[in-house]
């Protein structure tokens, strides 16, 4: 960033906003930070004694925490004081800086450490708001790169209304939005331009500028605008060329549109948040029922049954020990079915320019940003308690949203439950064009169908060809040989042969794929449904397997290789040689897609220049 | 399940064959190394086996006729996995097919090639080859190419790089 020299600031946060050696400015988060982590530590030394206490009360002995309140309340003191001061001094170590194509980072006292992120390689950007943080206002901006476990640049805190400006920021220099010179275009003016252009020529998958223009508002949709409900296909309207609130002017940045101004020193004009549009929420009464229904409630109601009616009967001593005993992993169900209702909690998801927004969290509160293109993979679910509601959960794949450190993906759900319409449209906000001639038909086959058959599945038996490897092989082949076609006129199903029920009675008839002009769709369970989708331009690497089971009966299993994350995509037991020409079709398709893929930078033109080194 | 005839189809070619791809196979020298990494790991029980039937009970020979049984069933195995071992340069990707029991064909576009490794222990170093690793940012890509010469190793990791450069496509 080149700053001319001698230009006075106003501070942000009292933090250093003059350009150091290195020639970035670097800022400073939010003091209140050192108080907010210090108190972590109190508390987590306030829950351990406490916890001893209580194992004592239930001991029968006198609670360890009233014994020594003396000594203990002097130690938290010191301890206070410690992880006070160190907090304070790993405040004033901690700096972020923003030039034209990264974000820097230095953390550390004893350890110093600097990162930097290429703005290009930024997979999502995430506002994440725990819950003492939220009682300050403040939140910690999280921007997510595919570098693996932990590699998550983290600033924070920052009071909220900065965390919107710098996401703004960093999210329209990722998208190849430049920031303005002494006399240049204002941002604004810029990107509210170029907003025009995204919601018509890049719409949330990044996928072709063809496929693209297909959801635009302006009459030439096609097919895909079906899978959108009414006020989503009218997204591009406000933002639409000519109808944009743009800033006549360049280079007046103190527009409406233009976000905070003030926040951030007058040389780095914020930028305008992207206009956004609401998609659909989760009403709390669905999302309390879905957590009802789950497989959790039910060991839940087990656990129950199984205690009251060993220990009511005969309450001896020892029986209480035991419902003691049990007390873990009760609280372990108890606090998963309360993660799995606080993280769906105040669900919403809207879709910009910059991609879709989701919002959610009871306690602690998340604002996530996923550009378009970033996602790999979607999966539908829909566990058997579901059924009779026809409800689903959509789960993504995103680089850089790796597994949390309990296992979950917290960040990873699109939809944490909705009908089948939210289900479809939540696909539609990272495809929303499937390649398919009757996306609605297509998805109903893939979401309930079974059998190669199309139509209703519940005639599964009567539309099972006998020798499925022949039929569906040929059915590949002419699919392979043009991968723009759309899938078959059977929406193009292709399940495992009837020999695969001796390795998978229940679910062979619905373990199928379908190949469309855009993604690869694979559908399995019986029981519990399941439908991963995975654009052809994300295909990460293919894989065929076979185990000797499946070798004497001539089958094959189709993997496809994703960044990590919730969805795993496989065909099951497809016959052999389909399995192998689907591999074969795929890497083409794959290919192909990925040569006609738009740009990183998803509001600037075709890529000048290919790239460089991801890590 | 009317089909109660689990018949192998014996296909006119198999899965794991595409149409079209010449493969190469990995240095037979890994046959070898493999083996001493086996009588190496095997030493330890048959030694103490040996050792405890002569000085403790008899009964320890089983553990002898075990390691035996083991160190032949390798004998058997190791030379056709090796030859099974095989990997495809095409134009736009990398194939790596592997297993006898549990086979494998792995297809990775050199766009989405991350990083490569290229690695060897000390007895495969004795042996002069080593192990090509392949990185994509998926973490389920498991495709390795185990015995290569070193310098096919090295040849090979440059044409890789060179060609995941070309091609590289963001993620």
């Amino acid at each position: 960033m080149s700053v001319p020299e001698g230009t006075e600031r106003a501070p942000v946060d009292g933090g250093a906003t003059r350009p150091s050696d290195d020639g970035l400015v670097w800022r400073r988060v939010h003091p209140v930070t050192a108080l907010v982590r210090g108190w972590t530590v109190i508390a987590a030394l306030g829950f351990i004694a406490v916890q001893q206490s209580f194992d004592d009360v239930v001991s029968g002995n006198v609670p360890v925490g009233l014994r020594y309140l003396g000594p203990l309340l002097i130690g938290i003191a010191v301890v206070a004081v410690v992880a006070g001061v160190y907090s304070w001094l790993a405040w004033r170590r901690t700096a972020y800086a923003v030039d034209d194509d990264s974000v820097h980072l230095r953390t550390g006292i004893l350890f110093r450490q600097q990162r930097r992120a290429r703005l290009d390689r930024l997979q999502a950007v995430d506002v994440v708001q725990p819950l003492l943080a939220r009682i300050f206002g403040l939140g910690e901006l999280k921007l997510e790169v595919a570098g693996g476990a932990d590699s998550a640049i983290k600033i924070g805190l920052l009071r909220m209304s900065d965390t919107e400006v710098l996401r703004n920021e960093l999210l329209a220099l990722a998208a190849g939005v430049k920031r303005s010179r002494a006399g240049g275009r204002a941002p604004t003016d810029l990107r509210q331009r170029d907003h025009g252009l995204a919601v018509d020529g890049a719409r949330p998958s990044d996928a072709a500028p063809d496929a693209a223009t297909n959801v635009a508002p302006d009459g030439t949709s096609g097919e895909p605008s079906d899978l959108a409900p009414d006020g989503v296909r009218e997204l591009g309207a406000p933002a639409g060329p000519g109808g944009a609130p743009a800033p006549a002017r360049a280079g007046d940045v103190a527009t409406p549109g233009s976000g905070h101004p003030g926040t951030l020193d007058a040389d780095d004009e914020p930028f305008a948040a992207a206009p956004e549009q609401h998609v659909l929420d989760v009403p709390v009464g669905r999302l309390v029922a879905s957590v009802v229904r789950s497989g959790a409630t039910v060991a839940m109601l087990v656990f129950v049954v199984a205690v009251v009616s060993f220990v009511v009967p005969s309450p001896g001593r020892q029986d209480i020990g035991i419902a003691v005993g049990l007390l873990p992993g009760f609280l372990g169900l108890g606090g998963y079915l309360f993660s799995q209702f606080s993280r769906g909690f105040g669900f919403r998801s809207a879709i910009s320019p910059d991609g879709i927004r989701l919002r959610h969290g009871l306690l602690e509160a998340r604002a996530q940003t996923i550009p378009p293109g970033r996602v790999q993979a979607v999966r539908l679910s829909q566990n058997l308690l579901w059924r009779d509601r026809d409800w689903w959960r959509v789960e993504v794949n995103v680089a850089g949203y790796g597994p949390t450190a309990d296992g979950g993906h917290s960040s990873s759900l699109l939809l944490p439950v909705g009908t089948r319409q939210d289900a479809i449209t939540s696909l539609w906000l990272v495809l929303p064009d499937l390649g398919v001639e009757d996306p609605l038909g297509f998805l109903d086959q893939a979401l309930v169908g079974t059998g190669p058959a199309t139509g209703s599945g519940a005639g599964a038996g009567a539309g099972t060809p006998t020798d499925l490897g022949s039929d569906a092989g040929s059915g590949i082949g002419s699919d392979a040989a043009d991968p723009d076609r759309s899938a078959g006129p059977a929406h193009g199903f292709v399940t495992s042969p009837r020999r695969a029920g001796w390795l998978d009675p229940w679910s062979w008839r619905r373990n199928g794929f379908a190949a469309t002009g855009r993604a690869l769709v694979l559908r399995s369970g019986r029981f519990r449904r399941v439908v991963d989708v995975v654009p052809h331009e994300r295909t990460q690497s293919l894989g065929l397997e076979q185990g000797p089971w499946q070798r004497r009966l001539g089958l094959a299993s189709m993997v496809v290789h994703s960044t990590p994350g919730p969805v795993s995509p496989r065909a099951h037991h497809l016959d052999a040689l389909v399995a192998a020409d689907l591999v074969d079709a795929q890497s083409v398709r794959a290919h192909d897609a990925r040569a006609a893929a738009g740009p990183e930078a998803w509001l600037s033109g075709p890529p000048a220049e290919p790239g460089t080194e991801a890590r | 399940m009317s089909d109660s005839t689990p018949a192998s189809p014996t296909p006119a070619r198999s899965p794991f064959d595409p149409p079209g791809v010449e493969w190469t196979s990995v240095s037979p020298r890994l046959v070898r190394a493999r083996f001493v990494v086996i009588g190496l790991v095997l030493l330890v029980p048959l030694v103490a086996g040996v050792v405890l039937a002569t000085l403790v009970t008899p009964w320890c020979w089983s553990i002898v006729v075990v390691v035996v049984a083991v160190a032949l069933w390798s004998g058997w195995l190791v030379p056709r996995q090796v030859r099974a071992t095989r990997y495809a340069e095409r134009d736009d990707d990398l194939l790596v097919r592997r297993g006898i029991m549990f086979r494998s064909l792995v297809v990775v576009p050199y766009g989405r090639l991350q990083y490569v490794d290229v690695e060897a222990g000390p007895v495969a170093t004795r042996f002069g080859i080593a192990n090509v690793q392949l990185h994509t940012a998926s973490p389920a890509t498991d495709a390795a190419i185990p015995g290569l010469g070193h310098d096919d190793a090295a040849l090979l990791r440059d044409r890789l790089a060179a060609r995941g450069e070309a091609r590289l496509a963001g993620l």
